[in-house]
């Protein structure tokens, strides 16, 4: 078999978790081992779709939509009709599991400092040329070693490890929407926020039904021009963008990721223009994360993002009125700092995922008394 | 039939010491643009064709896609003793929908009997466990020839091929120094056809993420990779028990018998001539054809745009025995 990197990636995670002190869990969960591809795969009734004429389904999870025939799976691959009803097959079906800081999210105004038990499974409803977790989120849960992860025994897990944080991360959590509905429902029931790290790419109904579960989300937004999402994600601007309102009219804490990749979008003119629709539409307060692109999957022929399209992506932000613009993936540089919009005193500094300061008093500046929006407590 | 001499013997048991690494043919056999041979075969549903009668019609429709003068011989212009023949079978409808195992059989045997060292003949699907709900034994090493799935067994990388980026599964990227396609003419609910270019999803990682705009480009893209197009040298489509609609799963409504096998060293063409099937079995029940049903052929033009082959009507060869 040659998925060792895969293998390694969930062995890597695994081997982290015995570091903490998991063995317990690592006795439940290898009750099933690696996923070979002639097993059958576990599966439970998918929650959003539609049954058509003739054993097909329309899937209603994701903008895709996608029509899939008996015996098909839609594009995330981790949904299958199976004589006309729609099953998930990756509901506690972990591939990766880890113990990181919150700030590996990103997730910077979220109780600094703290861990989130982070988990995905297979599968992703679109296809970025520039994924990072390409090795877990472009294949089928049977091409890939996954753990039976029950919400109760990860919030377990969690706790043990003294994580106040779940993280539905690394792939894309669209895709496994109930699985991820029910860790949250698990954490919530013994005081751990659960938090999402998403594309945004998602339904308006099934968001909504998630979001008051969820303490936070990220979400990335892969660009501002509809062209990019179409060629280079295979997605659609619109309904991220949709997204974003929404999750900001429930009130759920809100971060965005902007993956800056030379030359494809990090213009001037679209950085502006993202950073002007983010003050309108979501507010100044909402935090924008400008990170660096490093080549991977199917983008290795451009260079890591420079330094100065990032700085000038940082300016653009600072100058379109948003109050918390960060750079990411450059460490040890100032814009991973989360300043004080009145004072511009600095009130947590960073270095990567670590924090070196936080003078937050009760979640405001302690120079200046200016509240700092935010999950402090 | 051939008879083997002991040198021909000989190279072939040479051959099999190399048993699982890809040893590029020498030559490219020629390509036969638009031909495709068919032969009759009959059997019902759920039925197995005899074994000779099996044999004849694979080695007829074989003889009659490159105007041999048997089975054998046109084997022996497709293959060489040094080859690792893969044949790719698409089991994903089960026993009632896929390659029958006897006409598999019958074309591994024409193979073996060119020289071809029977431990270098591998059926493939994507599992172990869809080779067996097809009917197919699995056999690691043989004999009487192997038979595996890829059981996701992929190249590290993905590969850009057109608008696919995919890992391929390394039976035909490094095992395989030969390939045939081994579909059967079916309905498909998005691209329209599932025959022989459309089996070709089945050695990529990523198959859901292509599904999109009738499969294609993809299904041309998936093709046009240097894993496929360089080492494809024959298409054979299981026309015993087709079907018309309700694909790609096997759906009773929509199977009919149409009674015949065919092969091509031209994919391209050996798809038209399904796709000019189900069409016809349609419109003798009444039904819209697949344009009209909302799942138009696109991606023979896209094919056939790749130089893959030949998606003319007027140009498909289809020559009966």
């Amino acid at each position: 078999m040659s998925f060792d990197r895969r293998k390694m990636i969930v062995l890597g995670a695994a081997g982290a978790a015995a570091n903490l002190h998991l063995p317990m869990l690592l006795a439940a969960v290898a009750q099933r081992g690696s996923s070979a591809a002639g097993d059958e795969l576990p599966a439970r009734e998918a929650s959003w779709y539609k049954k058509l004429e003739e054993g097909r389904v329309e899937c209603e999870l994701c903008p895709q939509a996608c029509k899939v025939a008996d015996m098909e799976r839609g594009m995330c691959g981790v949904r299958e009709n199976r004589g006309g009803t729609y099953y998930t097959l990756v509901h506690s079906l972990a591939c990766s599991i880890h113990t990181d800081p919150i700030e590996k999210k990103p997730l910077f105004h979220v109780l600094p400092g703290e861990k989130a038990f982070s988990f995905s499974t297979a599968g992703c409803n679109v296809e970025c040329k520039f994924c990072q977790n390409w090795e877990l989120s472009q294949f089928r849960p049977e091409q890939v070693q996954a753990y039976n992860l029950p919400p109760e025994k990860l919030v377990a897990a969690a706790r043990r490890n003294g994580a106040r944080l779940t993280a539905a991360t690394y792939g894309e959590p669209v895709v496994f929407w109930e699985y991820v509905r029910d860790v949250a429902i698990a954490a919530n029931a013994v005081g751990v926020k659960p938090t999402v790290v998403s594309n945004g790419f998602i339904k308006e109904k099934p968001l909504r039904e998630v979001l008051p579960l969820l303490s936070a989300i990220k979400v990335d937004l892969k660009s501002f021009r509809d062209e990019f999402y179409r060629k280079q994600v295979r997605g659609e601007l619109e309904p991220v963008l949709k997204s974003l309102e929404v999750i900001r009219e429930i009130g759920v804490w809100l971060e965005i990721v902007v993956l800056l990749v030379p030359t494809l979008n990090d213009s001037a003119g679209e950085v502006h223009d993202l950073c002007s629709w983010v003050r309108a539409k979501l507010g100044p307060d909402v935090p924008v994360h400008f990170t660096r692109f490093h080549p991977t999957y199917r983008l290795t022929d451009l260079p890591p993002t420079p330094v100065a399209s990032l700085e000038r992506a940082w300016k653009i932000g600072r100058d379109a009125g948003l109050n918390y613009v960060y750079l990411g993936n450059v460490p040890g540089h100032p814009g991973e700092n989360t300043t004080c919009p009145a004072c511009r005193g600095i009130l947590i500094r960073r270095v990567g995922y670590r924090i070196l300061s936080n003078r937050l008093v009760k979640g405001s500046c302690p120079d200046c008394q200016r509240s700092i929006p935010g999950v402090w407590s | 039939m051939t008879k083997l001499t002991r040198r021909e013997l000989a190279l072939a048991f040479g051959a099999g010491a190399l048993a699982g690494t890809a040893q590029a043919s020498t030559r490219r056999p020629p390509v036969h643009p638009g031909v495709v041979g068919v032969a009759e075969a009959r059997a019902e549903l759920g039925k197995a064709l005899g074994q000779e009668t099996a044999r004849l019609a694979m080695a007829g429709a074989l003889a009659a896609s490159v105007g041999a003068a048997s089975g054998v011989e046109a084997a022996a212009v497709l293959f060489s003793p040094r080859d690792v023949v893969g044949i790719k079978v698409n089991c994903l409808a089960g026993k009632n929908l896929s390659p029958r195992v006897e006409l598999v059989e019958a074309l591994v045997n024409l193979i073996a009997e060119t020289g071809v060292d029977r431990r270098n003949i591998v059926v493939f699907e994507r599992s172990d466990r869809e080779l067996q709900r097809a009917g197919f034994e699995i056999r690691e090493s043989g004999p009487p020839y192997r038979c595996i799935g890829t059981n996701n067994d992929f190249e590290r990388e993905p590969s850009t091929s057109g608008a696919i980026g995919s890992c391929f599964a390394r039976m035909v990227s490094s095992t395989c120094s030969a390939l045939v396609s081994f579909g059967v003419v079916k309905d498909h609910d998005l691209s329209g056809v599932s025959a022989g270019m459309k089996n070709w999803y089945g050695v990529i990682h990523n198959p859901n993420k292509y599904h999109d705009n009738g499969c294609d480009p993809y299904i041309a893209d998936v093709a046009r990779h240097p894993y496929i197009r360089n080492k494809l040298r024959l298409t054979v489509l299981d026309g015993v028990i087709a079907q018309c609609h309700g694909g790609p799963a096997y759906r009773q409504g929509g199977i009919f018998k149409l009674g015949m096998v065919a092969a091509s060293t031209d994919p391209v063409a050996a798809d038209l001539w399904a796709w000019r099937e189900i069409e016809s079995e349609r419109a003798m029940r009444g039904m819209p054809n697949l344009e009209a049903a909302g799942r138009p052929v696109r991606y023979l033009a896209s094919a056939a745009k790749a130089g893959l082959g030949i998606d003319d009507p007027e140009r498909l060869s289809v020559v009966t025995v």
